[in-house]
């Protein structure tokens, strides 16, 4: 037996409905509910891991400061040293230039001195050498002793005379 | 020479309903128990036990190219709900899912030779039924039984006669639409097989060659896209029809604020 084309069975419909209720538990259960859950759970992974990320940049941010910071005042304080140690060497080489002009300025004078010595030294005994020549040469001129005193007193007599016209 | 019956081709055309099985008495009511059962029985065999396949062994990392598909399946599915009805109305989608598949298991069917799920128009107006029940409990579930009630009186009570037709007249046409639709492909198909088979006796072939590649051709168009086609409208149809039954998302979002 065959229904009509059109026809609207009361049996088909039920048992169509219920198959269609079942059909519909069954795909909630067998499909959707372990697709979303495995979806859910890798939204979850995902969400994790971005903000595993984010919290990273955040720290890598935070070093990246921190050390631009300490690079800058290394920097300022490298900067302040060697502006102090050329200030101090300055200092020192205009001290040392210094003591070196003093020293040398000592020295000079010290040699002056010396000269001076020298040359008093020099005179003195060109002196005494002078009076035993002048001595000698007036015993010959005069042909006769005079005495030491004598000899000297005039020939200091005659050097200072000279010493005057120098 | 006899030729056998199987390859014979189609010598008759017959259009009728599915056979009857079983039947029995209920109260009085015969319920008849017809071939529609026991091929939607195998549809949701079909259906499920590839739901089973696909979902066995989820995992989040790695994944097999099953669960990419299920996943990919669930995940058009449930886009296609959130963009046609809006995000309030995602707890459908395992409901348009389910008569999706049944309609496209239900027509494609047909091609290994049995009469489609969907060319039986009980099989249609129980679906359809179902949309109207879905969408009369919206209504009423947002407008309350008095708001359902008045909405029948809208815009002025003279127009009571044409919202219940118009109320009867949506199931009605989308069972009618979808029936219509697989039910004559069937038949156009049937017609053309039996006439390529009296064309192919008439040219004093015994075997009817003619049959062979060019139906094909015709069924990609009325089995294929024809069923994909019914299928997707049917759907889209329940959503819009249930979705509009209920306030739409910026309403329900003004309306909570």
């Amino acid at each position: 037996m065959k229904l009509g084309f059109l026809s609207i069975d009361i049996g088909t419909i039920l048992f169509s409905w219920i198959n269609l209720m079942i059909l519909f538990f069954a795909l909630k259960h067998f499909l959707f509910k372990p697709v979303q859950k495995i979806l859910s759970e890798r939204q979850e992974a995902v969400d994790k891991s971005l903000k595993d990320a984010e919290d990273a940049r955040e720290r890598a941010e935070a070093a990246e400061t921190a050390y631009t910071e300490k690079l800058q005042q290394t920097k300022e304080e490298s900067a302040e040293m060697l502006r102090k140690a050329t200030r101090k060497a300055q200092l020192r080489s205009e001290e040392i230039i210094a003591d070196a002009k003093s020293e040398a300025a000592a020295i000079l004078q010290a040699n002056r001195d010396e000269l001076e010595r020298e040359k008093h030294r020099a005179e003195s005994q060109l002196r005494s050498e002078v009076s035993g020549l002048a001595v000698m040469v007036a015993e010959k001129v005069m042909e006769r002793e005079i005495n030491q005193a004598d000899h000297e007193r005039l020939i200091d007599e005659f050097i200072d005379s000279v010493g005057d016209v120098q | 020479m006899k030729i056998p019956a199987f390859l014979q081709g189609s010598t008759e055309l017959s259009v009728t309903g599915p056979k009857v099985l079983a039947s029995f008495q209920i109260f009085g009511i015969t319920i008849n128990f017809t071939e529609t059962v026991i091929l939607e029985w195998i549809v949701m065999a079909v259906i499920i036990g590839l739901c089973i396949f696909l979902t066995r062994n989820l995992k989040v990392r790695n994944i097999s190219k099953r669960q990419v598909i299920a996943e990919m399946a669930v995940e058009a599915i449930t886009n296609l709900v959130r963009d046609t009805m809006g995000k309030r109305w995602l707890s459908f989608t395992p409901y348009i899912a389910t008569v999706f598949c049944f309609s496209i298991f239900g027509s494609l069917i047909s091609l290994f030779g049995v009469r489609a799920v969907t060319s039986d128009f009980s099989v249609l107006i129980t679906w359809a039924l179902m949309t109207f029940i879905l969408i009369t409990a919206t209504k009423i579930k947002y407008g309350g039984v008095g708001g359902y009630l008045k909405g029948f009186a809208d815009p002025i009570p003279v127009m009571l006669p044409i919202n219940i037709l118009s109320e009867v007249a949506t199931p009605t046409a989308m069972a009618l639409r979808h029936f219509g639709n697989i039910a004559g492909g069937s038949i156009i198909m049937g017609l053309i097989y039996f006439g390529l088979t009296s064309l192919s006796h008439m040219i004093r072939l015994q075997v009817p060659i003619l049959t062979i590649g060019i139906p094909a051709v015709l069924s990609l168009y009325f089995d294929l896209f024809s069923d994909f086609m019914q299928a997707f409208i049917f759907i889209m149809l329940t959503m819009v029809f249930i979705s509009n039954a209920g306030p739409s998302d910026d309403e329900a979002a003004s309306s909570a604020a």
